[in-house]
C-alpha cells in the first residue's frame, strides 16, 4: 500500500518544498542538539584535575544533573513543532489564494476533507520531531550515564528528568 | 424541493437578510436579480451552510447537511477550483468525492469549450477560468446548481455559448439558480425571475406570466426597484447648470 501525501496535504499546494523545509528544521534542530556533547565534554573535563601530568578525579566532584547539562538543546524540535501550528494556519488560509477554493472543500461530503488536508503533514512533522526528540533525550542520557564517573554521579537522574519535562 | 423558510442573515448589526421564503422546485431555470449588496451571494451561502443564518433551509424536508450536500453545487465569481490543479485533477478530485460526477458531460463541456485539460488552471483567462467554474458545477451531479454571478468577465458570444449549452444539456430534474445582473440576456432561458432588495425578497415571478402581461423583466424590475428613469437626466442637468 502506498501512501501519496498529495492526498493529506491542500490541493495544488507545493507539498515538497514543505517536506523539504520541516526536513532541513530537524536536521538543524539534530545538529544543534549534538551541543549536549560538548557541553557534557566539558563537564566531564572539570571533575579532573592534573596532577604529575596524569589525570585525576577532583575529590568530591559531581557532575551536574543529567537535565542541566542537556540544557536546551532539545530545543529546535520545539520550535519545529510551533512552526507546524503556522503552518496548519497556512494550509487553511492557502484555500483563499488566488480563488476561494474553500467553499469547495466546505461543501464537500466528508466533513474531514478539509481538516485532514490542512492538518495531516504538520501533525505527522510534529510527531516526527517528538519521536526524534525522544530518540535523542533517550541516547544522550545514556552517554551520560557512560561517560560519567559512578563516583561523581548524583542518585536519581531518571527521576529527575521525568520531573522536569513530565511534572512527574 | 429547496424550500427556503423566513431566512435571516444579519451582519454586526446590518441586515443582509430579511426572512426571506421561496420555494425552488426541480427542473426549473431561476434567476435571482437584485442591486449590489442586495443580498444574493448571502442567499446563496445560507443556502450552502457557508453562514449561519435565522430560520429553516430544507432539501426534499432535510436541513441541508454531510448527507446531502452533494446535491448542491455552486459556481461562483470568486471561483472555488484549485488554481494549481490542471482540469484533469479537477475532474479525479470531483469523482473521489462526488459518485454522481457526471463525466461524460464534464469531457463534452470541455471539448466544446476548448478548454485545455492539462493545464493549470490558474494559466486560463478569465473567461476560461468562468467557464471552468460553470462546468464543474454543472458535472458535480447535483440537483440544485447554483450560480452566483458566474459570467462576470466573459465576452458576450461567450455567455451566449454557455446559455445555449445551459439549455440543451440540463435535465428535467435539475434547477439552476442564476444570480446575475444580465436581465435582458438570462431572459430568454430563465423560467421564473426572483427580485431581491436590501435582503428581501420583493419580486417572484413565472416568465408565463410575465409575458402573459406584455411586459418584459427590465419593465417589472424597474417598476419593482421603483427605477426613476429622469433621474439621470436630472443629475446631468444638475451638474452642468451654470451657477
Amino acid at each position: 500500500m502506498t501512501v501519496k501525501i498529495g492526498d493529506y496535504t491542500p490541493m495544488g499546494i507545493d507539498y515538497r518544498q514543505e517536506m523539504k523545509w520541516i526536513c532541513i528544521g530537524l536536521c538543524i534542530s539534530t545538529l544543534y542538539s549534538f551541543g549536549f556533547l560538548f557541553s557534557l565534554s566539558n563537564y566531564y573535563h572539570a571533575l579532573f584535575t592534573t596532577i604529575n601530568q596524569k589525570r585525576v578525579l577532583i575529590k568530591g566532584a559531581f557532575m551536574p544533573d543529567f537535565v542541566e547539562v542537556l540544557g536546551q538543546h532539545l530545543i529546535g524540535f520545539f520550535i519545529v513543532s510551533l512552526c507546524m501550528i503556522a503552518l496548519v494556519i497556512y494550509h487553511y488560509f492557502y484555500h483563499y489564494q488566488d480563488s476561494k477554493s474553500i467553499y469547495l472543500m466546505r461543501r464537500l461530503p466528508n466533513r474531514w476533507a478539509l481538516l485532514k488536508r490542512c492538518v495531516s503533514l504538520p501533525l505527522f512533522s510534529v510527531l516526527t520531531a517528538i519521536l526524534m526528540a525522544l530518540f535523542l533525550l533517550l541516547f544522550y542520557f545514556g552517554i551520560y550515564f557512560w561517560v560519567t564517573p559512578e563516583a561523581c554521579m548524583t542518585p536519581n537522574q531518571w527521576h529527575k528528568l521525568w520531573h522536569i519535562y513530565l511534572g512527574v | 424541493m429547496l424550500e427556503i423558510n423566513d431566512v435571516s442573515k444579519n451582519y454586526k448589526g446590518y441586515r443582509a437578510l430579511k426572512q426571506a421564503t421561496l420555494t425552488l422546485p426541480r427542473g426549473e431555470i431561476i434567476g435571482l436579480f437584485g442591486e449590489n449588496g442586495a443580498g444574493k451571494t448571502t442567499l446563496m451561502k445560507c443556502i450552502l451552510g457557508f453562514l449561519n443564518y435565522k430560520g429553516q433551509i430544507t432539501l426534499d424536508g432535510h436541513p441541508i447537511s454531510r448527507k446531502n450536500i452533494a446535491r448542491l453545487s455552486f459556481a461562483t465569481c470568486e471561483h472555488s477550483f484549485f488554481p494549481n490543479l490542471t482540469a484533469s485533477a479537477h475532474k479525479a478530485f470531483y469523482e473521489l468525492h462526488f459518485p454522481t460526477f457526471r463525466e461524460k458531460r464534464f469531457n463534452g463541456l470541455m471539448t466544446f469549450f476548448e478548454l485545455p485539460t492539462h493545464k493549470a488552471i490558474r494559466h486560463f483567462s478569465v473567461g476560461q477560468k468562468n467557464q471552468f467554474e460553470v462546468i464543474l458545477a454543472l458535472c458535480q451531479g447535483a440537483d440544485y446548481i447554483l450560480m452566483d454571478e458566474p459570467f462576470a468577465g466573459n465576452d458576450v458570444f461567450n455567455r451566449a455559448d454557455f446559455y445555449k449549452v445551459l439549455l440543451g444539456i440540463l435535465e428535467p430534474t435539475e434547477t439552476v439558480l442564476l444570480s446575475t445582473h444580465l436581465l435582458e440576456e438570462v431572459e430568454q432561458i430563465i423560467g421564473r425571475a426572483i427580485l431581491i432588495r436590501k435582503g428581501e425578497i420583493v419580486g417572484d415571478i413565472s416568465i408565463e406570466a410575465l409575458e402573459d402581461s406584455g411586459k418584459t423583466l427590465i419593465d417589472i424590475v424597474k417598476e419593482t426597484y421603483q427605477y426613476k428613469s429622469d433621474r439621470v437626466v436630472k443629475a446631468l442637468s444638475d451638474l452642468t447648470d451654470e451657477r
